[in-house]
């Protein structure tokens, strides 16, 4: 077995004169936490607001009121024509619409929940949810403080349960806070992935594995020799995005590093396997990058990443559940954000412990049989 | 089978194999190959491109599974013992397959540790291997950077780093020029000297004199085996280019062309 600590040296040998894999391990998620920090977190402020008020009431009027006063929304022009808002849209005059219904004050006064209309653009879908958000939150300052005026028995409508979450867990909705945790996610895959399935493609194509496979090595030595020190980089890799995350960026931790790291190491399993796996379906460092690349896109555009997954069709959302990096997504942003303990991740960890070996020991199979 | 070759199996033979044959699909790429090689010789395999040296040595070495016959190193079954085979054996492959990226220590330093040699004796062996291949000047080299001739020495000395009695090279001196080739050939005879056997393949038909015995293939099969001397007298020929001639002659079934030379380079088959 301590054969193993040779074939670890030697990795770390290699990685060192290698300029792309270290570019890969330090300059990439260097480049994605300053985009993340800078372009990603410029706050939506200010979303150009069209507000139809077809009520004309005391009530709808201070509520457009509400929506102005804050710098959430700048209210771009009243209208009583919401067909027109579609046009105004196209030209991007108006982000928004806000459209208070005939009845909004009476409804409201004899206890009932008037229904608004809140159209938002959505080409842009990370600005168009965060604006409902804000829309929601106004609205429910707006009602929260009508109730307390306006009469002792006004029932206070129904609110909405996703509303409470967001003022509870990322008061500012900031994007910084929701974004950089899911940074760490996707690093945690992207490294191991891409380095296993690199490397050992790069060792089948010059011919090293053959060498390697005449010596007393056993094929558990030579597993092990490959994937601890990926399992080393991607664990330093953790580390490091997670401390520039909490000292540089100031994002803050709820829940328990030592949790976070304890999960990760299981999600390795994932995405160290899917190295392995893409490495014994490709023959060359070319087609593994290929097929990595492949993946790796497929694994993050599936795990709420960039889409939030209750924005999308059913069809793509079922096939979320496919995607272990959803999992994985879930957890870091939990533990980043509400502190959450194990029990209460536990719909999340077991699918990902499942996915994980099932990933894992298929590709040790699969990479083994492939020695013969 | 196995019982059969057990039964045949002599003292002083380092490897025998019993009709050894490897099928790719339909295609026969080594050919009910019997051969048996003593301790201590230098035993040439000749062919020229695509006679199935490759192929025999890596079904020998356990890197490939034969279709059928069977195969026996350092007295043990290839097929049954394949980690107490691949702890007797060196093998340095046709293709340069050391680490082009770690220098010529890091390289022999690794191969070591795989076998399981570490520590002070394995500082002892690498000075020692160093030295015997004079690659002492280019230790800190990287293997990528070295003259071709110097990585052949380079991957002759991973091979035998752990002093393994028997030693396989596939076209060691392939595509360095004939000064290089008689140096490495002096350092193969230096090494059966010591007491290793070993089996040598090359497409150079000149390079047969350096070894004790020879197995000359085509088409996946051996289709003559002797030292060259005998061989020579046998068909009454000056060079064993000239018997390998006489034979494909005389085969009449085979799709080889006569060999030509035009770079003046004598016996250069194939390729
Ligand atoms: N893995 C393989 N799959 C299919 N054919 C192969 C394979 N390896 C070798 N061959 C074929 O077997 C024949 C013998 O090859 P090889 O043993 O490499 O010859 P040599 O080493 O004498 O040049 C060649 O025709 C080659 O194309
Ligand atoms: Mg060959």
């Amino acid at each position: 077995m301590r054969a193993v600590g040779f074939l670890v040296r030697k990795e770390f040998q290699q990685i060192r004169r290698d300029r792309p894999v270290l570019g890969i391990i330090f300059v990439v998620p260097l480049l994605q936490l300053l985009i993340f920090a800078n372009v990603l977190t410029t706050e939506t402020k200010h979303v150009k607001l069209a507000v139809v008020d077809l009520d004309r009431s005391r009530l709808s009027r201070a509520l457009a009121t509400a929506f102005s006063n804050t710098d959430r929304f700048r209210v771009v022009g009243f209208t009583t024509d919401v067909a027109a808002i579609p046009s105004e849209m196209r030209a991007w005059r108006v982000q928004a619409a806000l459209v208070i219904p005939p009845g909004f004050q009476s409804k409201l006064v004899r206890g009932e929940s008037p229904a608004l209309q809140c159209l938002v653009d959505g080409v842009d879908g990370n600005t168009a949810a965060v604006a409902l958000g804000y829309a929601e939150g106004i609205l429910s300052q707006f009602l929260t403080e009508y109730a307390r005026r306006e009469a002792a028995n006004a029932e206070l409508p129904e609110q909405p349960i996703r509303l409470e979450e967001r003022m509870l867990y990322n008061p500012d909705l900031s994007s910084r806070q929701y974004m950089i945790p899911g940074l760490v996610v996707a690093l945690l895959t992207i490294i191991p992935m891409l380095l296993t399935a690199l490397s050992f493609t790069r060792e089948r194509e010059m011919g090293t594995l053959e060498q390697l496979l005449v010596t007393p090595l056993r094929k558990h030595e030579l597993l092990a020799g490959k994937l601890i020190p990926y399992l080393i980089l991607s664990y330093a890799e953790l580390a490091v995005v997670t401390t520039a995350a909490i000292v540089v960026f100031r994002i803050h931790v709820e829940g328990s590093l030592v949790l976070l790291a304890g999960l990760g190491l299981l999600y390795l399993f994932t995405t160290l396997g899917l190295g392995l796996f893409v490495s014994t379906v490709t023959e060359s460092q070319q087609q593994a990058m290929f097929v990595a690349y492949f993946l790796i896109v497929f694994m993050l555009l599936m795990s709420g990443f960039f889409i939030p997954i209750p924005n999308m069709p059913l069809l793509l959302k079922k096939l979320t559940y496919l995607d272990p990096m959803r999992y994985f997504m879930a957890i870091v942003r939990d533990v980043f954000q509400k502190g959450s303990s194990l029990p209460s991740l536990l719909p999340d960890v077991l699918p990902m412990t499942a996915f994980g070996l099932a990933i894992f020991s298929l590709s040790v199979l699969k990479f083994r049989k492939q020695l013969g | 089978m196995t019982r059969a070759s057990a039964d045949r199996w002599e003292d002083g033979a380092a490897i025998q194999t019993v009709e050894l044959t490897r099928r790719f699909g339909s295609f026969v790429a080594v050919e009910r190959v019997s051969l048996r090689v003593r301790r201590g010789e230098v035993f040439g395999l000749l062919g020229p491109n695509g006679a199935g040296k490759t192929t025999l040595i890596r079904m020998l070495c356990g890197l490939l599974s034969p279709s059928a016959g069977s195969a026996f190193v350092a007295g043990l079954d290839v097929a049954r013992a394949g980690e107490a085979v691949r702890r007797r054996i060196g093998y340095m492959s046709q293709r340069f397959s050391l680490y082009p990226d770690l220098t010529v220590e890091e390289n022999l330093t690794f191969y070591g540790g795989v076998y399981g040699i570490r520590g002070k004796p394995l500082r002892t062996r690498l000075e020692e291997v160093l030295a015997e291949l004079a690659l002492g000047p280019f230790r800190e080299s990287l293997a990528r950077d070295l003259p071709l001739g110097y990585k052949q020495r380079l991957a002759l000395g991973c091979a035998m780093l752990h002093e393994p009695p028997i030693l396989f090279l596939d076209e060691p001196t392939s595509g360095v020029d004939p000064r290089a080739r008689r140096s490495f050939w002096d350092l193969i005879h230096r090494k059966a000297e010591a007491g290793t056997t070993l089996v040598v393949t090359t497409h150079y038909m000149e390079e047969a004199e350096y070894c004790h015995r020879i197995a000359i293939m085509d088409s996946g099969k051996v289709i003559a085996l002797g030292s060259p001397t005998r061989l020579k007298e046998e068909h009454g020929c000056e060079s064993i280019q000239q018997v390998f001639l006489k034979l494909l002659r005389g085969d009449g079934g085979s799709t080889w062309q006569t060999p030509r030379s035009p770079s003046g380079e004598s016996g250069v088959l194939g390729s």
